[in-house]
């Protein structure tokens, strides 16, 4: 009965923020319907066939809707937290929006696979109650001490939480990432390992092309993202998709029409967004862009430091803004953000002439002078909180949907 | 002219954005066209009088540290740069770095780590993190940088605190005072990185340094600051 109440609290306060246009109802509902059932995501969860649950520093979002797009195309029905609002409430949210209360009773969940993408800490407290069929761990580095705390406390936590899981959970793991290889002394369940494919050959800003090796099968992988840790992700969704018995061939194909999730790396008629937030999520985009840049393109940087960016900026000193350097001409770069001059004085030191420089905090006015005569393209590189106040900037100027209509 | 910064641990204690301090220190020597040289001290390198001409030393994870606690006494390292510091030359400590140059770290459990005892200040685990922006007067004016630590600093009765915190909690959250000064060796616990934000003082450990290794005043070129200090003042803005 508590439960039918929390659902039905939820959906409520769902329509209503919707109607009001104060969001896309992805936390809110969530938030009070767990104070109404605690065990709300453990009990909604169990109505599902299958959950799979992803956790890492970075590619968290990007990896959950690839394998997301794997499974549709394997004629699957997904149910997934899909606008990364990855903390209890937001998986809280999705199960309370896509359940049916039918004359006051609870159906059974119409989906044959949850994916639910979890942040470092989150993990810990909810991957035990969804009992997941596979756990994928990406990554992990330096993210927001003030949040999450340094990694050795993190792989420590994860190590007790995996002793938690039933030993039919596969866990799935980068076996490139020295700071996960603790985590195996962790785990009495199957572990499954992926890594850099082989034969990997990059295409600029339009992809990569490899060879995904599994059991002794090659299949050719056109991936239509940049960056080699785009490659990373799709190998951990291919290798997951696998390991639920997801038809490969099909799987790949699919890749041609895949979207990555809104932010993370986007297209616009001008140019393109790719999400930074860490030292190490930002130094492989710096690295992925930096030789694609051409002479009449621009810059546009947007620092900020509200609670889900991190309030400490300090991490921008251990990201490489020395490999955005281009030689041979002056590029123009507009730093913006709450901290836009912390991000301004990182450039001058990564080598850039402070007059090429534009600080501008208000991201609307830095955008319209970054388009101002814009002959070339426009990198745009935003913290979280930034990309989220710049997809509505691009909304409401028409350029680009509200986030929560994307496909899920 | 050179100066050689010696990186204290560089592999072990970099976690928290610190290495900002060696790039501005870097950048702002070849500015004035004096070469620099970083040369990293770890658990494997030895370190003798005259290996580097500054030294930074950050802050690491609790494990790091404890190896860390243990190589400076055992390797002999502390003694060396105890010695160096009474010669003059210039050292910069953040948090851990500046918590293992104390007296002693006394943890929740277990036996005290003892310090070098440079400079005269011991620290204990506390249960809360102290956590956020902070602004600190000094005798370099304002400071501004970000702490993150749950260890209390307490300094003894004839230390130099480094400033008195304007915003922020400082060494321990309780008296008020940041950070510890003995001769031109500066511990505390400002993150952010500290020395791009606040380039009177990373100006200082260079003009100290170079004083120091070739025996003479020195005045060192005024560089634009225009960049540094719309930083510096618009965090002192936002939080100060």
């Amino acid at each position: 009965m508590r439960l039918i109440f929390a659902i039905l609290l939820g959906k409520l306060i769902a329509y209503f923020t919707r109607i009001l246009k104060i969001g896309g109802g992805s936390a809110a509902p969530g938030l009070f319907a767990l104070k109404i059932d605690p065990d709300l995501v453990k009990k909604l969860s169990s109505k599902i066939s299958q959950n799979i649950v992803i956790t890492g520093t970075n590619g968290k979002t990007t990896t959950a809707k690839m394998l997301a797009h794997f499974a549709k195309a394997s004629g699957l029905k997904v149910i997934r937290n899909h606008t990364g609002s990855n903390l209890e409430r937001g998986i809280a949210s999705t199960l309370i929006l896509r359940s049916h209360l039918t004359s006051g009773k609870l159906e059974k969940l119409d989906y044959d696979l949850g994916i639910w993408e979890l942040d470092e800490a989150a993990f810990n407290s909810i991957a035990p109650k969804l009992k997941p069929k596979a756990v994928v761990i990406l990554n992990l580095s330096r993210d927001q001490l003030d949040r999450y705390g340094e990694t050795d406390k993190i792989v420590n936590d994860w190590c007790q939480t995996l002793k938690k899981l039933s030993p039919d959970t596969n866990l799935l793991i980068n076996k490139d990432d020295k700071n996960l290889a603790k985590l195996k002394f962790c785990f009495g369940g199957k572990m499954l390992k992926f890594g850099l494919p082989a034969n990997i050959k990059l295409n600029g800003l339009n992809g990569s092309i490899f060879q995904f090796t599994v059991h002794s099968s090659q299949f050719t992988v056109n991936l239509p993202l940049p960056g080699v840790y785009h490659i990373y992700d799709t190998v951990a969704a291919l290798t997951t998709a696998n390991a639920l018995r997801m038809p490969i061939n099909s799987c790949i194909e699919s890749l041609k029409t895949f979207n990555p999730a809104f932010g993370r790396v986007e297209k616009l008629p001008f140019g393109y967004i790719f999400l930074i937030k860490n030292p190490a999520g930002a130094t492989q985009v710096f690295e992925t862009i930096a030789p694609n840049i051409k002479p009449l393109d621009r810059l546009l940087l947007a620092l900020n430091n509200n609670l889900a960016d991190g309030t400490d900026v300090s991490w921008i000193w251990d990201a490489g803004f020395e490999r955005l350097q281009v030689t041979g001409y002056r590029l123009q770069v507009i730093a913006s953000g709450t901290r836009a001059h912390d991000l301004a004085l990182r450039l001058k030191y990564a080598g850039f002439d402070p007059k090429q420089i534009i600080i501008e905090p208000d991201l609307k006015k830095a955008l319209e002078q970054a388009r101002e005569g814009l002959k070339g393209r426009l990198f745009i590189l935003p913290t979280y909180t930034a990309m989220l106040e710049l997809q509505s900037i691009l909304t409401k100027s028409g350029i680009k949907k509200h986030y929560w209509k994307e496909d899920a | 002219m050179k100066l050689i910064i010696g990186y204290l641990y560089g592999d072990l204690m970099n976690i928290y954005g610190d290495t900002g301090n060696i790039i501005a220190l870097q950048k702002r020597a070849e500015w004035r066209g004096i070469d620099i040289e970083i040369k990293y001290i770890s658990i494997k390198n030895k370190l003798k009088k005259g290996d580097a001409d500054i030294f930074f030393f950050g802050g690491g994870q609790d494990q790091a540290q404890s190896i860390v606690a243990i190589d400076l006494v055992k390797s002999d390292k502390g003694k060396v740069i105890s010695q160096e510091i009474e010669r003059g030359v210039p050292l910069l400590s953040i948090c851990g770095g500046y918590q293992l140059l104390g007296d002693y770290y006394k943890p929740h459990e277990g036996p005290k780590l003892e310090g070098i005892g440079l400079f005269p200040a011991y620290t204990i685990a506390g249960d809360i993190r102290m956590i956020g922006n902070i602004v600190v007067e000094s005798m370099f004016g304002k400071l501004v940088g970000f702490e993150n630590h749950s260890g209390k600093t307490y300094l003894n009765k004839n230390a130099i605190p480094l400033g008195m915190v304007i915003k922020g909690f400082g060494n321990n959250g309780e008296d008020k005072l940041e950070g510890c000064i003995y001769k031109n060796a500066i511990g505390c616990y400002m993150h952010g990185s500290l020395l791009p934000k606040n380039p009177k003082l990373a100006d200082w450990l260079l003009k100290k340094a170079l004083e120091v290794k070739y025996k003479k005043k020195i005045e060192l070129k005024l560089l634009d600051d225009t960049l540094e200090l719309q930083a510096q003042s618009s965090t002192v803005k936002r939080f100060g």
